[in-house]
């Protein structure tokens, strides 16, 4: 009878658990599998979920720059991207370090004001970051979208680069600083190499954020040979290129390198996003 | 050592004043101009001095039918995608709350949504939502017959906003399961050894040690979201701009229509509104 009990449980628990994966995943299996599919498969109805005849095409038209300026978003994203994390990750290391071993008067203040930031989401920022943006001639340039990002990605960066500077034993430093280093020393000869994978994780969580950023992309930017991916694909979507395999296509392409970068360093991430969420 | 405090101290601010410049140029400075905006009629050269017109754009917005549909489409968006997304990632969490071959992988894939970039994941649900050959009609309209027609799940006014608010809901309820799961397993099980030999039943042990240990994360789940999706603006705009949430209405003021002013003037009520809800809410519900 409790044999019975624990099969009805666990064949209950495998149908609950594949249902969820069904709904998680059903997005992804179709956009991939469309991606693949040649155009007179797109409108069949009903719909079937894999190709009869897959094919590459689509992935040969996104990747030709003839046919599709996919290239030029892709490294439009790419530069974007990596500049603003790699220069935001600096100013967090500095910023945290700060917060985390530092005295000075005004440090709790400062820090109240940075998770202040939560408060304002993009959209309100999006119209006086437009006007000032004109009023300083960085219209329409790759400069007015970095600056936005480091902004943007600071708050959680100087979050979870305190935390894990926090539990570096203090003493460690106070040695080397009995040993004549200089605080700066310190930083570049103890703090960063033992923070790594805390340091790698935080660009790769400022990437992710300007990868994936459209409200200010397509505000501040108007040339396209400017465009980011999010914008480029978004207004590719309402032209001639609107053939459903090759969006598909640039969508799986799109993804692939955020993706890939996530799951690289997902326990770290998910650990310092949890550890955030508790404390507040 | 006194020198040695000093120093540190000047090191400290030091390494803190990009931080402080930045946020303080691009975050606060903004946000005061944005009222200065919000109270003169905006030209759209940016190079010619604005007029000065006081609370005129708040009056207008007030008196206006568009705003207070669009307030309602907020609420109603951000009221069912909280609910949605709490209960949907505590289901999951407690799901997935226990050992079995394969769970990291499981864990790994269910957080696919909330780190895959808008766009694409965008762009796969537009054409699941297909009127014409899209899964999702397929599925309730002629596999289940649940609905009696094909529906334009993206364009039409009508139906959009549950397109948007299913998507919201599948994009963002891996957070909501990934904190449950983390305070979960953060539970002792003597706790629940303790209650079962109390006899204690599944529902007894879940309402009196479950509940009340996730009270504070749930806590802090729900007001995150809700104040994440009242500024919600791609999720939605790129899956249907026909749905129109504030920050949209926001948006199409400012960039569609040019009118900066009443655009900044909304911004400033959003914000308004939010933070009330916000000092509500902790005040009241948390009980902080």
């Amino acid at each position: 009878m409790v044999e019975h009990n624990k099969i009805r449980k666990n064949i209950i628990f495998v149908i609950l658990l594949a249902l969820v994966l069904a709904f998680v995943l059903i997005p992804f299996i179709t956009m991939i599998s469309s991606s693949f599919k040649p155009n007179q498969e797109q409108n069949l109805f009903p719909p079937k979920l894999f190709p009869q005849d897959p094919t590459t095409v689509h992935y040969e038209g996104v990747l030709n720059p003839n046919v599709f300026p996919f290239l030029t978003y892709f490294k439009n994203s790419l530069i974007v991207a990596f500049i603003s994390s790699g220069i935001g990750v600096v100013i967090a290391i500095f910023g945290s370090y700060s917060f985390a071993r530092l005295e000075f008067t005004g440090r709790g203040v400062v820090q109240r004001g940075v998770l202040l930031v939560y408060m304002f989401g993009g959209v309100l920022l999006v119209i006086p970051l437009f006007q000032m943006i004109t009023k300083l001639g960085l219209f329409d340039t790759r400069t007015s979208l970095i600056v936005t990002y480091i902004v943007q990605t600071l708050p959680v960066s100087l979050y979870m680069l305190g935390n894990y500077f926090r539990t570096i034993p203090e003493e460690i430093e106070e040695a080397a600083i009995i040993d004549g280093c200089s605080r700066l020393e310190v930083i570049w000869r103890i703090v960063l190499p033992l923070s790594a994978p805390a340091i790698v994780s935080v660009f790769i969580y400022a990437f992710m954020i300007a990868w994936n950023e459209y409200l200010f992309a397509s505000v501040f930017i108007n040339s396209e040979a400017l465009k980011t991916l999010p914008l480029g694909l978004n207004q590719l979507f309402f032209t001639q290129h609107y053939i459903w395999g090759r969006m598909m296509a640039a969508s799986v392409l799109t993804a692939i390198p955020v993706i890939v970068l996530f799951l690289s360093v997902e326990r770290f991430i998910t650990g310092g996003l949890t550890f955030g969420g508790v404390k507040g | 050592m006194t020198g040695m405090e000093e120093r540190d101290a000047r090191l400290g601010i030091i390494l803190i004043l990009p931080t402080v410049l930045l946020i303080a140029g691009l975050i606060f400075y903004p946000i005061g101009y944005n009222i200065f905006l919000s109270l003169h009629e905006v030209n759209m050269n940016p190079n010619v001095a604005n007029s000065f017109i006081g609370l005129e754009h708040f009056f207008n917005i007030l008196t206006d039918f568009d705003f207070w549909n669009s307030f309602k489409t907020s609420v109603i968006f951000t009221a069912t995608t909280v609910v949605g997304t709490t209960l949907l990632g505590l289901g999951v969490a407690i799901l997935l709350n226990r050992k079995f071959p394969g769970r990291p992988i499981v864990r790994g894939i269910i957080l696919l949504p909330y780190v895959t970039p808008v766009i694409s994941a965008v762009f796969g649900w537009k054409y699941l939502f297909n009127p014409v050959f899209g899964m999702a009609n397929y599925f309730l309209v002629d596999l289940l017959h649940l609905l009696p027609q094909h529906i334009n799940w993206i364009e039409s006014p009508r139906y959009s906003i549950y397109a948007v608010i299913i998507f919201n809901i599948w994009r963002n309820f891996p957070f909501a399961f990934l904190m449950i799961l983390a305070e979960l397993q953060s539970i002792s099980q003597t706790l629940y050894e303790a209650a079962v030999v109390d006899g204690a039943s599944r529902w007894q042990q879940f309402k009196y040690i479950t509940l009340p240990e996730l009270k504070f994360v749930l806590g802090a789940l729900i007001i995150l979201r809700t104040i994440w999706n009242f500024y919600k603006f791609s999720e939605v705009y790129l899956l249907s701009s026909s749905v129109e949430v504030l920050p949209v209405y926001i948006y199409e003021k400012a960039f569609a229509n040019y009118n900066f002013g009443e655009a900044a003037a909304i911004s400033a009520i959003l914000f308004v509104f939010v933070m009330g809800f916000i000092m509500f809410y902790v005040r009241k519900v948390l009980e902080w």
